[in-house]
């Protein structure tokens, strides 16, 4: 199969495990709405407003992470289940097509979340376009990161029940420990560091230098507030994400 | 020319069931545009012989190739020329029949037009127009099992793998899915089926093997493997007689109050002449492919156990 068919397949494959679903049983979107938004209600509840800004760059981040969650629990349930991801290895289907239109079709459940998200932040931290393209091609990475993850652990189980707790782990690890929805500044010097051991903490990080959110709020050492080196960590995981994925996942068994 | 060659083959399975030799040592050839069936207890090996080739599974030793292609190196080439009906495989739920059939076909490269008028066809043959449209989750189970069949039927791939395609399907499903079987061998295509439906494996098949242990106990056609019995005629008596009497005249099931003997063409008027004699009720007929099988498969239980 050509690139252009290759993508045609993520494309459909998008469309069937992801529009149709969304448009037969819209309640899905409310299952994506319903963390990320009580998180966001309690920071508003108990916190100050500036703390409330790196609330919703949190509930953007998380609700892009658990896509993560929903390709680990959506690949393992059609692999282990319902034996469907053998009809797509048995078929010319190239592995990266499979996991680009899964990717794709967990986008889609999230997509209204994060445009409710996207707009309540505007509100609270006005930006330009400019701003904007940078958080879209941050959410792009941090989604293709959480993925590719997601197939890669969905393909070294062979029970569904197993499967079910290591993604809450996993993801929960990702997303609500790292300084997502809190400044990784309130983290006690010396240890914060640590935080970057999470590839979402250079999401969270790029995306409030983004939006001019932790200026005056200096991380040791030093090289921890470099913009760049959120970026280079960013790309770098989600590069080694998305190559081990591609690579490694167990798309025949041994 | 043979589609698809098997040499050597045996897998060991690593993880819980480690040291488990699944296949021992299989050498098999199917030739192009055959029907050709795998028989076999549960365990005995055909799954993962179906696994390996087509392409979702590595043998530990022994090589497969399928049209001339190395599953194991050349799999890129082998995909394209196959499509499989998993063993207890379920369609996506929340898609219809029709949209099943469609959208595989499109993921799979096929154009629009050539994906609606397959798409058309395969559920009008499978017998699924009157639920086309429904979404699948709101079939019965051997309805869904037909959706899923008829997404692999349309895909007219030159090697399909079918593994226990009618399960949970009744009988007139049954015959319908054997008709589109056909036709796809019919037009070309090779076909590699699983089944416990022996029925189903002499109306269907070319050739078969019987698999048992890993390892391939017979290869040949369903009337061949009755002959190797070398008891051609099934005796079922009811009453007049006690299995050890019988026992001297072939071999003896005993099913409820009825003995089964299967046994030679010469032994049948003397014994059917005793039956009238002792007003026994008794019904002749040819051995059946089930008989052949379980005497073969039975054989080689004995031997292991042995």
């Amino acid at each position: 199969m050509s690139i252009a068919s290759q993508l045609r397949a993520a494309g459909h494959i998008c469309y069937f495990n992801g529009i149709i679903p969304l448009w037969r049983s819209p309640l899905l979107i409310a299952a994506v709405f319903l963390t990320p938004f009580s998180f966001l209600f309690f920071l508003r509840v108990i916190s100050t407003p500036e703390l409330f800004k790196f609330g919703v760059v949190g509930g953007i981040l998380f609700t892009v992470l658990f896509t993560g969650n929903g390709m680990l629990n959506d690949c393992a349930y059609l692999r282990l289940e319902r034996q469907l991801q053998q009809i797509f290895v048995a078929s010319p289907v190239r592995p990266l097509s499979y996991i680009l239109g899964m990717a794709l079709s967990e986008l889609a459940f999230t997509l209204p979340a994060l445009a409710l998200f996207l707009g309540i932040l505007f509100v609270v931290v006005p930006f330009g376009a400019a701003v904007f393209v940078a958080l879209v091609g941050i959410v792009l990475l941090t989604w293709l990161m959480a993925t590719s993850l997601g197939f890669l652990i969905s393909t070294f189980f062979r029970q569904l029940r197993e499967i079910w707790p290591i993604g809450t782990l996993v993801f929960s690890l990702l997303a609500v420990l790292p300084p997502l929805f809190y400044p990784a500044s309130r983290i006690p010097s010396g240890f914060q560091w640590v935080a970057f051991l999470a590839p979402s903490t250079f999401s969270a990080q790029l995306a409030e230098a983004v939006l001019g959110l932790n200026q005056g709020s200096a991380l040791s050492p030093a090289w921890l507030n470099d913009p760049w080196f959120d970026l280079a960590g960013l790309v770098g995981a989600t590069v080694l994400f998305g190559a081990t994925a591609v690579y490694l996942a167990r798309w025949r068994e041994p | 020319m043979d589609a698809l060659i098997a040499d050597h083959v045996s897998k060991r399975y690593s993880g819980g069931d480690r040291g488990k030799l699944a296949l021992q040592d299989v050498d098999l050839s199917i030739p192009k545009g055959c029907l050709f069936a795998f028989l076999g207890r549960n365990g005995a090996g055909k799954t993962t012989f179906i696994k390996i080739a087509a392409t979702l599974l590595v043998p530990t030793h022994g090589e497969v190739r399928l049209f001339g292609h190395d599953v194991v190196r050349e799999p890129e080439r082998v995909r394209p020329l196959i499509a499989l009906v998993p063993q207890e495989g379920k369609p996506f739920y929340h898609l219809t029949p029709r949209e099943h059939v469609y959208e595989y076909l499109r993921v799979r490269g096929a154009t629009r037009e050539s994906a609606l008028t397959r798409t058309e066809e395969i559920l009008h043959a499978m017998g699924l127009m009157g639920v086309a449209n429904e979404p699948n989750l709101r079939l019965s189970g051997g309805m869904q099992q037909r959706a899923l069949v008829a997404t692999i039927l349309a895909t007219e791939a030159p090697f399909l793998f079918l593994d226990e395609p009618t399960l949970g399907m009744d009988p007139f499903a049954r015959r319908q899915v054997w008709e589109v079987i056909r036709r796809a061998a019919r037009k070309g295509s090779t076909v590699l089926l699983t089944t416990h439906y022996l029925d189903e494996a002499e109306q269907l098949s070319d050739e078969l093997a019987v698999i048992d242990g890993g390892k391939v106990l017979y290869r040949g056609t369903a009337e061949k493997l009755k002959l190797t019995l070398g008891r051609e005629v099934r005796l079922q008596f009811s009453g007049g007689f006690t299995s050890e009497e019988l026992r001297e005249f072939g071999r003896v099931f005993s099913d409820r109050n009825r003995l089964t003997l299967l046994t030679t063409r010469a032994q049948v008027r003397s014994l059917t002449e005793m039956a009238l004699e002792r007003g026994s009720e008794v019904v002749v007929g040819p051995v059946t492919l089930e008989e052949a099988f379980l005497e073969l498969v039975g054989k080689g239980i004995e031997e292991d156990e042995a």
